[in-house]
């Protein structure tokens, strides 16, 4: 169990990492280690009240399975967020179809 | 906040055992649609606390993003999200 979630960590930091030199990039910023290393903890630690709000929702609407409409829930606090991931929710509905 | 998915991104396996690990009900599920909709959202978080870093890097005329940078932005970049 503490292998697993050592190797989630792993995980998030290397595509945390990918995303901040990709950033980085267009500034011509360079990211220090620890400042990736302090962004990927904070990501992970994101994924908990993320993944523990979706399933408190799911759950509100007596489902077990959390669908998209949880997740637009969950971004509902950000005006341009909540917009962006509509948009992306029913492009995926409609290429589902 | 605008890309068409290319360039780095999180793998729907690994968002999904992210989330999973912290279920309180193991018997919770994530459907496909919702994992790619969070593999949105946690990579929007991610460039947003890396964009909002370099801003911060860059005010303080420092060529590199150092942890007081982004300690700086995080308070509210956690109520934004």
């Amino acid at each position: 169990r503490f292998m697993q979630t050592q190797r989630l960590r792993a995980a998030v930091h290397y595509t945390v990492g990918l995303l901040c030199r990709e950033v980085g990039e267009q500034s011509d910023v360079q990211f220090s280690r620890q400042s990736i290393a302090a962004l990927a903890e904070t990501t992970f630690r994101q994924g908990d009240t993320f993944a523990k709000d979706l399933e408190a929702f799911a759950r509100h609407a007596k489902r077990t399975t959390v669908n998209a409409e949880d997740v637009k829930l969950l971004a509902r606090r950000s005006t341009a967020l909540h917009k962006y991931i509509t948009r992306r929710s029913e492009e995926l509905m409609s290429s589902n179809q | 906040m605008e890309d068409k998915g290319e360039g780095a991104a999180f793998k729907k396996e690994t968002v999904n055992k992210l989330l999973s690990l912290f279920f309180k009900d193991e018997k919770t599920r994530v459907s496909s649609d919702a994992l790619i909709l969070m593999a949105e959202m946690l990579k929007v978080f991610v460039q947003e606390a890396a964009e909002r870093s370099v801003k911060q890097a860059v005010t303080e005329d420092s060529e590199s993003v150092d942890i007081d940078h982004f300690e700086k932005i995080l308070p509210q970049l956690l109520l934004d999200f």
